[in-house]
């Protein structure tokens, strides 16, 4: 079962892996122009993706979701497009570098047409690649292939905004986080260190998590720890 | 590199720094979160990598810039914007093409309509797309997209 639906995930990249195969048996050079061809992209790759990866939890875990909402969501209106034209225009990459932020945006409240605007505009619109067009086809054609394209995207985002819901967007397994203690509604009354002091400690008047072993936890004592405090501050998704 | 991935390096770098002398713990967390979505999305994007290989050594861009030329305005601009989806080329690469395009007297509309699709719709990143945001979500955007690019086309075309 385990292995079936494994394959079923990654059903593209068994059918890649065929042909290069294939075409490694029957035409072995066309098969290593193919991966000559594919080294610009892999470098590519490299070089954004880390920062993007990081970026993007850094932004998941700091930026408050009110924020968001505020900025990006039904409500921010014109304001919202424009930070959504700006975002996806001076960024660096391919398209999917842009996925796990539309992602880890629209999970915290960014409207469907902002992601639209988002993934879109990171496709045709950057500023990097700006310069590059002028050169080879002229300012004229940069510019106003440039304002169509905007007004394009600015048409097409609020149509897939009516057709898309926003339940239409998988709503992923959120990321293990471990064990939590929100500080501010802590009151330090310590009942979880002494219910689990293998895992909480004391310092001032705030409770902290230790360091500690995934594995070695032991989630009868965690889960009651969690129960007894009196303003559900803590959480843990173990 | 060029320099907005430099700045976006700086940036991260800056924040990440930031965000470790407030909180060590949560950073830690960030990176290990980092680290699931790269994992997660890590065969996706090989295996995208290893089919724009596979595209580009069958239907180079030169050969599909040479058929495209020889055809009429419509099948050429229809042409060019189906043959942009499959492909996905580096902007570098990208602009230097629609330029030979244009001075071979292709004409604005299919190039433009190529440029387009080229970026925006793609049919190997379809899967990913799907994976992450649904099947519904990526048909629309991948369809206006591609609809879009002929209107954008087409426009151009009246006015240059």
């Amino acid at each position: 079962m385990n292995i079936i639906k494994k394959a079923k995930d990654n059903l593209f990249f068994i059918l890649v892996l065929l042909v290069y195969l294939l075409i490694s048996i029957f035409r072995p050079t066309m098969a290593f122009e193919s991966v000559k061809n594919s080294a610009y992209y892999i470098k590519e790759m490299l070089i954004i993706m880390p920062v993007i990866f990081v970026l993007t939890a850094l932004l998941d875990l700091w930026v408050p979701k009110d924020k968001i909402m505020q900025l990006l969501g039904k409500e921010a209106k014109g304001k919202g497009l424009v930070l959504s034209f700006i975002i996806g225009s001076i960024s660096a990459g391919p398209i999917y570098a842009a996925f796990p932020i539309s992602i880890m945006l629209h999970k915290k409240g960014a409207s469907i047409r902002n992601i639209v605007v988002i993934l879109s505009s990171w496709a045709v619109i950057k500023i990097p690649m700006l310069l590059n067009e002028a050169k080879f086809l002229g300012p004229k054609f940069m510019i106003i292939r440039w304002v169509l394209t905007v007004l394009a995207i600015i048409i097409f985002s609020w149509i897939a905004d009516k057709i898309i819901k926003d339940e239409d967007i998988p709503n992923k397994e959120e990321v293990k986080v471990g064990i939590e203690i929100n500080k501010k509604a802590c009151i330090g009354c310590s009942l979880c260190v002494k219910t689990y002091p293998e895992v909480f400690k004391m310092d001032g008047k705030k409770a902290f998590v230790k360091d500690y072993d995934e594995d070695t936890v032991n989630k009868e004592k965690l889960n009651e720890a969690v129960k007894v405090c009196p303003v559900k501050a803590i959480e843990s998704d173990l | 590199m060029d320099i907005f991935t430099i700045i976006l390096w700086l940036i991260t770098l800056v924040f990440l720094f930031i965000s470790f002398k407030k909180d060590g713990a949560k950073t830690k967390k960030a990176l290990k979160m980092a680290l699931n979505m790269g994992k997660g999305m890590a065969i996706s994007i090989f295996s995208i990598i290893l089919a724009i290989g596979l595209i580009l050594t069958f239907l180079p861009p030169t050969e599909i810039a040479s058929f495209v030329s020889k055809q009429s305005l419509f099948l050429a601009t229809v042409g060019s914007a189906l043959l942009g989806t499959i492909t996905l080329v580096p902007a570098f690469v990208a602009f230097p093409l629609i330029g030979t395009l244009v001075d071979a007297g292709v004409g604005t509309v299919p190039s433009v309509a190529f440029l387009t699709t080229l970026t925006m719709v793609g049919l190997v990143t379809f899967p990913l797309e799907k994976k992450e945001f649904g099947t519904k979500f990526t048909l629309v955007r991948n369809g206006f997209s591609f609809v879009f690019a002929i209107v954008i086309a087409l426009v151009m075309g009246v006015i240059i």
